[in-house]
């Protein structure tokens, strides 16, 4: 901690460097993060209001919300994973606290999760949906999510230097989790279903409804859920920061 | 004698090396329920015991696959020895590689920054020292354009001037000093010459018998992971030349179960 505190100025040019690289080949920039979840709810909306016709009160509102969750967790958790990798040649050579890696990924996963709410507003403007203030609450919907995927892309990381192969093989997972976390399906239609419990106890349901809630449901979400998904996202951070200073020694061993 | 400034205490390192290929976590688990998990062990060093005091430039010889860049690795902090201890005192500036640590996509300039925050410097501490840094380098315009078209001299010049912008307490050199024109050469001496006198305690890796004989107080000569001799530059690198000359001395690593 103290020496991540120590390489902060390092942490700040790898965010930068992070966001000016993801930006500047595109033709329209930083457009880019705002427009691509802005066309994945369009996609989804015309699937499930016309395929699949379940009812949901503004649902543009509730999948972008989703997306724009389920987007930051898994870009963050894939780019976390090679972080180590891609740095091999510094982490060979140099005396570098190895975390400051995974935690610039989280930092500029999370300025984009940020860039990426501007569309979502417009929308909520667009819609008319009611805007409370409760909205004033997501800085600490936003902190929870980035503990939580934080400890994710700790225990990981190291764990995709050892085998090459966990990259691939969570690719898959994620796309499991991304099905069974109400992100574009409302939790009414899975209730009746007998896997229902799957969905219920899914950690990242817990940690995404305490992002979601106070955009589409205007309320602030109840102090159970809220320290449920706080307790989750602690618990995530212990786990994968005791994982990542256990292997640490080991890595350099296996670039 | 004062506390050493780099001390290490009966260090061995050892590479664990699958003798199957286990890149994946597949391969892994098929060896790990067929029980046919075994490793190769290679001690890339044995019982070293070194204590460098301050301002001491120790030369290190020996031939390839002795374990002189996994030492550097060690006392560098890279590295966690297996056994033994490692302690050392004060700021290291590592230079195991000149070109370490650059982004090709991004400015001289912007790398310097990079570079110098990866050598454990704050902002504050490279705003004051770019000026230098930067025509140490010698790289004029070419500071703002992209180092990917630079010449491999070019970066690792800016990668020394970087380096060595600031005094360290101890300077690990591995083999670097192999590149850039004559001119810069010189420079680069002028600055290693200037930080001994500083007092900065230097470890020297180098397969030039002149050149640690020019530059170290002490020299150093390691074999198959193990230290052959220590002690009057002149004295291990005219035995370190005779026995490569002589008998060749077995360059194989050692490997045991």
């Amino acid at each position: 901690m103290k020496e991540l505190y120590r390489y902060r100025d390092l942490i700040r040019m790898l965010v930068a460097r992070d966001l000016k690289v993801r930006y500047r080949r595109s033709v329209i920039g930083f457009l880019w993060t705002m427009l691509q979840p802005l066309l994945t709810m369009v996609v989804l909306h015309l699937v499930f209001s016309s395929i699949f016709r379940f009812n949901v009160v503004n649902y543009p509102v509730y999948v972008l919300s989703g997306v724009l969750f389920w987007n930051f967790f898994n870009q963050t958790i894939v780019s976390s994973m090679n972080s180590l990798r891609q740095n091999a040649g510094i982490l060979q050579k140099l005396p570098v606290p190895m975390a400051v890696f995974p935690v610039s990924t989280m930092l500029s996963g999370v300025i984009n999760l940020v860039l990426a709410m501007v569309p979502l507003f417009a929308i909520l403007v667009v819609t008319g949906h009611p805007m409370g203030p409760s909205l004033a609450f997501l800085p600490v919907a936003i902190l929870i999510a980035a503990t939580f995927t934080l400890g994710a892309g700790l225990l990981l990381s190291p764990l995709a230097v050892f085998f090459t192969d966990v990259v691939e093989l969570v690719g898959v997972v994620m796309i499991l989790l991304m099905y069974l976390t109400p992100i574009f399906y409302p939790l009414s239609i899975v209730r009746a279903h007998e896997l229902f419990w799957v969905v219920r106890y899914n950690p990242i349901r817990s940690i995404l409804e305490v992002f979601r809630d106070p955009i589409y449901l205007s309320k602030v979400p109840p102090l159970t859920h809220l320290s449920l998904a706080a307790g989750l996202a602690v618990a995530a951070l212990i786990v994968g920061a005791v994982v990542f200073r256990r292997s640490s020694d080991r890595i350099p061993f296996f670039f | 004698m004062a506390d050493p400034v780099i001390q290490l205490e009966s260090v061995g390192l050892c590479y664990r090396l699958a003798k199957q290929r286990l890149g994946s976590l597949k391969e892994y688990f098929i060896h790990l329920v067929k029980g046919s998990l075994t490793y190769e062990k290679l001690w890339a060093l044995r019982d070293v015991d070194l204590a460098v005091a301050a301002g001491e430039v120790v030369g290190v010889i020996g031939p390839n696959g002795a374990g002189k860049s996994t030492l550097a690795k060690v006392i560098t902090g890279v590295l966690k020895p297996t056994l033994g201890s490692r302690r050392v005192a004060g700021v290291i500036a590592p230079i195991l590689e000149l070109t370490t640590g650059f982004d090709y996509e991004l400015t001289g300039l912007e790398n310097v920054y990079l570079n110098a925050l990866l050598l454990g410097r704050s902002r504050r501490e490279i705003d004051r020292q770019v000026d230098g840094i930067v025509r140490f380098s010698g790289l004029g315009d070419f500071i703002n354009s992209p180092i990917r078209n630079y010449s491999s001299g070019m970066v690792a010049r800016l990668g020394f001037s970087i380096a060595t912008a600031w005094v360290p307490d101890v300077l690990i050199l591995d083999e670097v000093l192999a590149v850039g024109d004559v001119r810069f050469l010189d420079r680069c001496q002028e600055r290693l010459d200037a930080f001994r006198k500083a007092g900065t305690t230097t470890v020297l890796i180098s397969h030039q018998p002149q050149m640690l004989l020019e530059y170290s107080t002490r020299c150093l000569w390691l074999d198959r992971g193990r230290v052959t001799a220590d002690g009057e530059p002149a004295e291990v690198l005219g035995r370190y030349s005779a026995a490569m000359h002589g008998t060749a001395s077995a360059m194989e690593p050692v490997v045991t179960e």
